[in-house]
């Protein structure tokens, strides 16, 4: 016990009871899941067999029944779509507004502040905020869109099929904007100064410098919050759940919320746990991606 | 000579603050300027000015001739070293080079040509595929030459280049960029708050304080007349001692110093001196005589006895410290036989006596 202690003290056992504490709680907290997700998507679960763990083994026959079904294709194309559209919007809206906030006028940082106000906000609130935007009778949205002559009829967002993923994506571009432009501003206020003096002295223009300066100095920062923003946005659950609940006829339905109402809907585990595995898979990709792109941080 | 750079009434406000306060200046074409002064005085203000990163609130400049004085920088054709030396860090060193003629459209070969040829003369050659990360401060300072010289800019602009290296590789830095200077035969403006540096490296030496030109010529006239007792401290080393005295007659001052001694000055084309007229006396270090043999011990006229504080010996100098309270320096080649509480009887040329207004600092 002793000894224990004065290795503790001394050094080297702190070093390593200091990575153990957290390795130990991701393990039990995140690893732990995990695999038993990924154990569940390849055995035959029902109400009955869910408190053991001992069912049967049924190898990749919850895979082959997902894909065999007509709404999965459907559904992984609205997963992709989401994703791209949310993370394009958010990351151009979110560099945008970072760009303009980066030029210092009186109250710049003041304003940068409120935008954080979206992002302190619950997603079941924003979807209940966009629910009454997007609302076909009343919404705001409609009103402005037919003020503006774009539109001669109100269009339901929420119960039309060609509209309602359209709606979800813009709440979540809404959602997203502030934490790609906090951290996109971050990013360019660590540029130093200088350099785009140096480059101006050196004849570049307002477009040269972007390109040849802002751009390549902000790799590491737009890959960490691309990849972070693909993580978010394949979690993202209270908008669906709050704006659309997938619907109509799984017109607006995407793999995370799918896989949370065959569980739990249609207490379906095996089929959630399957989905969940393949979201994981993307997940790992933009993971790896984050975490090359910091580690590759240029700086001088 | 043309004038290169001409500024005229310059004025330059950051708010309420009066950063650049009626700067004129002319830069001749060829020559190498030094702005120096102590920091916060304005001398990177004045030279970002030049640049044009910094807006002047009011007054003229012209380069070259031409009227810039609200002509972007990147229209100004003019080269900058900055302090931090500004390499860009995701860049080697070539693509640092050549990027000044990639951005005026030099085609890539002909900029790579320029680029080895310039990393020739800048001792760059076998460094152009590292990145700046991967260079020592000496070697940054050079690629951010290089990248300087690579076009022939009208003006050369340094704020403070050699601050961040050690101080043997200042000293070699110096000449080699007064080299560099004479090769091109360019001009250059070179912002220092090192007044040995000032004055080693220029052939015109712009004194600043205060957003104020304080005075400005030739290294050696300011050594030599100093306008004014800013100007007297600031350039010299040790600083110029200065001791109250008024005068006597018109050739001679009583100092303020134990035993009121009186030492005569000569005065070169100043205001007479009247008798009884407050002056404060500059005496520089340097100039002291410690009178040895037949007439030392003796305070009486021309001489003046002060006990010793502090010897400090580089070897090949003394620097003493005199008086009650070691306010007189005094600089002495060789080596001195001497302990603290010896007195020493000094003298000083009476050419080499400065005198200045008590009030206004000036010269009389
Ligand atoms: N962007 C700025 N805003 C307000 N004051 C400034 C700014 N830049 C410099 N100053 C002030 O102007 C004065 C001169 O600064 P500077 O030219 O950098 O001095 P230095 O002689 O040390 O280079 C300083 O007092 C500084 O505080
Ligand atoms: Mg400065």
């Amino acid at each position: 016990m002793k000894s224990i202690f004065s290795s503790l003290r001394d050094g080297r056992g702190f070093d390593v009871s200091l990575v153990a504490f957290p390795m130990a709680f991701l393990f039990l907290l995140s690893g732990l899941p995990l695999v038993y997700n990924i154990v569940m998507s390849l055995q035959e679960v029902d109400m009955f067999s869910l408190g053991t763990f001992a069912r049967p083994f049924v190898g990749l026959k919850n895979y082959a029944t997902l894909f065999s079904q007509p709404e999965t294709w459907p559904i992984l194309k609205n997963t992709a779509l989401f994703v791209t559209a949310s993370i394009a919007g958010q990351f151009l809206i979110g560099f945008g507004l970072a760009l303009f906030f980066w030029n210092e006028f009186p109250g710049a940082s003041w304003l940068r502040g409120l935008f954080l106000v979206s992002w302190v906000m619950p997603g079941l609130v924003v979807g209940a905020i966009w629910n009454w935007i997007l609302s076909g009778d009343f919404g705001v949205l409609n009103y402005v869109l037919r003020s503006a002559g774009l539109i001669s009829g109100n269009i339901f967002w929420r119960s039309d099929p060609a509209f309602a993923l359209w709606a979800v994506i813009l709440a979540n571009i809404w959602l997203g904007i502030s934490f790609n432009m906090i951290l996109l501003s971050v990013g360019l206020s660590s540029i130093p100064k200088d350099l785009f003096e140096a480059a101006e002295l050196d004849g570049a223009g307002a477009f040269a410098r972007f390109f040849t300066i802002t751009l390549p100095m902000m790799r590491a920062t737009i890959g960490a919050v691309v990849s972070l923003g693909l993580i978010f946005t394949l979690q993202q659950f209270d908008l669906f759940a709050a704006i659309t609940s997938g619907g109509p006829n799984n017109a607006s339905n995407v793999a995370q919320y799918w896989a949370w109402d065959l569980s739990f809907r249609q207490y379906d585990f095996a089929q959630g746990a399957t989905i969940s595995v393949i979201m994981i898979v993307f997940v790992m990709i933009a993971s790896v991606i984050y975490v090359r792109s910091t580690r590759q941080e240029v700086r001088g | 000579m043309t004038a290169q750079i001409e500024l005229t009434e310059v004025n330059k406000h950051y708010g309420a603050y009066h950063a650049l306060k009626n700067i004129n200046l002319s830069i001749a074409k060829g020559s190498f300027v030094a702005l120096v002064g102590p920091s916060g005085c304005g001398k990177s203000t004045l030279l970002r000015s030049l640049a044009g990163l910094e807006k002047i609130t009011a007054g003229r400049l012209t380069i070259a001739g031409d009227e810039m004085t609200s002509v972007p920088p990147r229209k100004r054709d003019i080269a900058m070293v900055f302090q931090s030396y500004a390499l860009y860090p995701h860049m080697t060193v070539e693509e640092n080079l050549v990027y000044p003629l990639r951005m005026r459209g030099v085609s890539k070969t002909e900029a790579r040509a320029r680029a080895q040829d310039v990393a020739g003369f800048t001792g760059l050659s076998g460094l152009l595929t590292r990145y700046p990360r991967q260079l020592s401060g000496g070697q940054r300072q050079r690629v951010a030459m290089g990248r300087a010289v690579i076009r022939s800019p009208k003006a050369f602009l340094f704020d403070e280049p050699l601050s961040n290296l050690d101080a043997a590789l200042r000293v070699s830095m110096r000449k080699e960029i007064r080299a560099l200077h004479d090769r091109l035969g360019a001009t250059s403006v070179y912002v220092t708050h090192d007044q040995i540096e000032a004055m080693t490296m220029a052939d015109h030496v712009v004194v600043m304080k205060d957003g104020v030109i304080e005075q400005q010529g030739a290294p050696l006239t300011l050594y030599d007349r100093p306008e004014n007792r800013f100007v007297a401290g600031f350039i010299g080393s040790p600083a110029m001692n200065f001791v109250a005295a008024h005068g006597i007659d018109s050739a001679s001052i009583a100092l303020d110093l134990p035993g009121r001694p009186q030492i005569a000055v000569s005065r070169h084309g100043e205001a007479p001196l009247k008798a009884g007229q407050a002056v404060v006396a500059g005496l520089r270090p340097e100039h002291l005589r410690i009178v040895e043999g037949e007439g030392a011990g003796q305070t009486g006229i021309g001489r003046f006895t002060l006990p010793v504080r502090l010897i400090e010996s580089t070897g090949s100098l003394t620097y003493l410290s005199l008086g009650e309270t070691g306010e007189i320096a005094l600089v002495e080649h060789g080596r001195e036989q001497l302990r603290p509480g010896d007195r020493l009887t000094l003298s000083i040329d009476p050419a080499l006596v400065h005198l200045f207004d008590p009030q206004t600092g000036r010269r009389v």
